[in-house]
């Protein structure tokens, strides 16, 4: 139905898998009462990646934003049922799963659908919603494309990783198929005409129709088991109590047919008052959000990278004795792993696979990756500034009789921050726009707030073009008072 | 007899394959100026770098004031370098420092002095070596007579025992080594105990107790400079001073 994990997220589960093996005595024990646990923690909390109305997007409501949709009152409903309060985290689809498996999050309610290799990781809910795929067009070509096989020769997009994604492949001949991450982004390239038609959910296309007066929705005609069209809720792998109980809560919103009577009507009118007023100015708050929380990222990680840069670098430089080779052969080996693996997968990595130690949140989680990962190229730096330092300096002042550790820190390492500060100031910069990939797990920043403004307002330019901005304002702020201490600092 | 303040045994110094300093024993008596001459790539800096543990010799021991500097820790190593000024041929000043800072900044940091006691000492040394208008200079703005003066006055900031010179007019314009040497002279006439290596022959003459000639990573002669200008002992300073005095 929706997105399956990419494949990155499956290399990073593979690892968190492994770990969750080294440790299994204690989460097996764990597993019989799931049910109690929640009851006795008071909350249930939901995992969800709110960037797919109607089922779960953000809305701006008595002027603050908010996860609404469907799949928050199929929440709401088996939080009351257990008489406990419901939490809703938001993240990117590729990250519940793994978050459910390390605990982030009880249970996950993202439009998911319950595949056959899901079920290897996971437990499902009985479904509580049956959907169907429709294809979304320009309305201008509303007379040339009726189905699925009238793209012959075009492009459809879809999804990527996603079962649309996968069906349109199958399912069609002689039409070329166009992933894309973000929905948004799709209908993005449907109305510049890069593509002809967009395979999503009903309800979704509904939702798109319903708020761009120059799309159209067309039936897909695929051919889908129930399995592929419907969504369940999803709980950790032997919660068994857990999904007793929400099962009972599901069969009844079946029943009673909630969501087509209450859920869906409720979303739409979010989604209403969401579309009224597009201007990005109406949004300010949630672009000074992003502001924030990059700014909070990037300063404390600059901090910490720092620090740890300092105490790398000259880990690397130390020399003679055994302790002292070791530390270097430890310094130089970090250095070279981290310069040598992708940001995106150390921050996974430190939130998914630390959090299986200690329950770290997204924003720690995205400082504390950031920050290893610029101390080792801050290491770097300060590496090449005290080399760029004269060795007569440094026998000046032993001469003097001033110790080693007094010797780098009153006269070696002033000079070597002068010499490198332009890199230190370049690292500042990179960072400002780096800090980005934290969207990943979560972190309301600057990349994650606008992808929320995109799905909510339905355009999808504007917001890039904000940020842009913004991102420029702030990378453009920073240089200028970095330049201003670089002339402070001039003296010869 | 006074005892010796530095006092070097079978002294030894290799670079890889590069025997630089082969064994020299020799000796030094307080308020002595030891003045070491010879050809390039003699040993000669080396030699001095010695004595401080600049640079650490691979065999002989080098004792300063009764103390074998090659068997203490590094604690003891950095109290006992405080005793030995050293003066390099490149000034070496902190180029991130202004002249008074550049002098404060070891008494401060090494000796615990308080800025106070550390400004008015720095302004006194300033004085001694007649460079005070220039407290406040930073090191890139001065001829390389004024930055080498104020690095003697900043070795003499922490009332060494000993001063050690590794040819300190050698980086200088030929009008500017007059008052540099001027300035080691008046120490000298202080009774500071000082081991200068240096090319300035006048100065030998004039102002060492005695001349350490050295070449081929041993010291060939130690004699006064009398003796030695006038009258050297072997072929190989014979062939030295024969190529340097015209």
């Amino acid at each position: 139905m929706k997105k399956k994990l990419i494949l990155l997220l499956a290399l990073v589960l593979t690892i968190v898998t492994g770990f969750t093996t080294l440790s299994s005595t204690t989460a097996n024990a764990a597993t019989d009462n799931s049910l109690t646990k929640v009851e006795k923690k008071g909350t249930l909390v939901m995992g969800t990646s709110p960037d797919y109305p109607p089922y779960e997007f953000q809305a701006t409501v008595h002027g603050k934003s908010k996860i609404v949709g469907m799949d928050v009152a199929v929440g709401k409903k088996i939080a009351k049922d257990m008489g406990v309060k419901l939490v809703v985290k938001s993240m990117s689809f590729d990250s519940l799963l793994v978050a459910l498996q390390t605990g982030k999050v009880d249970m996950v309610i993202s439009g998911m659908n319950p595949t056959p290799a899901r079920k290897k990781n996971v437990d499902f809910t009985h479904t509580y919603y049956q959907g169907g795929y429709s294809i979304v067009i320009n309305k201008s070509d509303k007379g040339i494309y009726k189905d699925k096989d009238s793209f012959v020769g075009k492009t459809i997009g879809a999804q990527t990783g996603s079962t649309m994604y996968n069906e349109s492949k199958k399912q069609t001949s002689g039409t070329t198929v166009k992933g894309m991450t973000s929905v948004s982004d799709l209908i993005l390239a449907l109305q510049s005409h890069k593509i002809q038609g967009v395979a999503m959910e009903k309800p979704s296309a509904q939702a798109y129709v319903a708020n761009n007066k120059e799309l159209a929705a067309i039936p897909s005609k695929f051919d889908l088991s129930a399995s592929d069209t419907s969504a369940s809720v999803a709980f950790a792998k032997g919660s068994d109590a857990l999904v007793a109980k929400a099962n009972k809560s599901v069969d009844q919103i079946k029943n009673q047919n909630l969501v087509n009577k209450n859920y869906l009507p409720a979303a739409g009118k979010y989604l209403k008052t969401n579309t009224v007023n597009t201007s990005m100015l109406h949004y300010w708050k949630a672009f000074l959000t992003g502001i924030e929380y990059t700014l909070i990222i990037t300063v404390c990680s600059v901090f910490f990278g720092f620090i740890l840069g300092v105490i790398l670098a000259l880990a690397r430089m130390g020399q003679g004795g055994v302790v002292r080779t070791g530390l270097r052969w430890l310094a130089t080996a970090y250095v070279e792993f981290i310069r040598g693996t992708p940001m995106m997968v150390q921050v996974m990595f430190v939130y998914f696979g630390l959090g299986l130690i200690v329950n770290l949140p997204a924003l720690t989680s995205g400082i504390i990756a950031i920050s290893l990962n610029s101390g080792a190229y801050v290491a770097e730096y300060i590496r090449g500034g005290i080399n760029s330092v004269d060795d007569g300096q440094t026998e000046a002042a032993r001469s003097l009789g001033m110790s080693s550790g007094a010797t780098m820190r009153f006269v070696v390492l002033p000079q070597a921050l002068k010499n490198i500060w332009p890199s230190l100031g370049n690292e500042f910069i990179t960072l400002i726009k780096d800090s980005s990939i934290v969207s990943i797990i979560g972190v309301s920043e600057l990349i994650f707030q606008s992808n929320i403004v995109r799905s909510d307002t339905y355009r999808g330019v504007a917001p890039i073009a904000v940020i842009m901005v913004l991102y420029f304002v702030l990378t453009f702020t920073a240089s200028r008072i970095l330049n201003y201490f670089e002339r402070r600092m001039q003296h010869d | 007899m006074t005892k010796p303040i530095i006092e070097v045994k079978n002294l030894a110094k290799s670079f890889g394959k590069n025997d630089v300093l082969k064994d020299i024993t020799e000796q030094v008596n307080p308020g002595q100026v030891i003045v070491v001459i010879g050809p390039s790539g003699g040993g000669k800096s080396t030699f001095l770098r010695c004595l401080n543990l600049l640079e650490t010799p691979n065999s002989g021991e080098v004792d300063f004031d009764g103390q074998n500097l090659t068997t203490l820790d590094t604690k003891k190593v950095n109290e006992l370098r405080e005793q030995m000024g050293m003066v390099f041929q490149g000034f070496n000043l902190f180029p991130n420092m202004t002249v008074l800072e550049n002098i404060k900044l070891a008494p401060m940091k090494v000796k615990g002095m308080d800025d106070a006691a550390a400004t008015k000492r720095a302004h006194e040394l300033l004085d001694q070596v007649n460079l005070d208008d220039h407290a406040d200079a930073f090191p890139s703005s001065l001829s390389g007579g004024q930055a080498q003066r104020v690095a003697i006055a900043r070795a003499l900031a922490m009332d060494p025992k000993v001063m050690l010179f590794d040819e300190p007019t050698s980086a200088l314009d030929p009008e500017m080594v007059g008052e540099v040497l001027n300035v080691m002279q008046e120490l000298a006439n202080q009774g500071m105990t000082m081991v200068v290596v240096t090319h300035e022959m006048g100065f030998a003459k004039s102002v060492a107790d005695r001349v350490w000639f050295m070449a081929d990573g041993y010291i060939q002669e130690n004699n006064t400079p009398d003796e030695f200008f006038s009258n050297p002992q072997t072929d190989r300073a014979k062939d030295f001073l024969s190529k340097i005095l015209m």
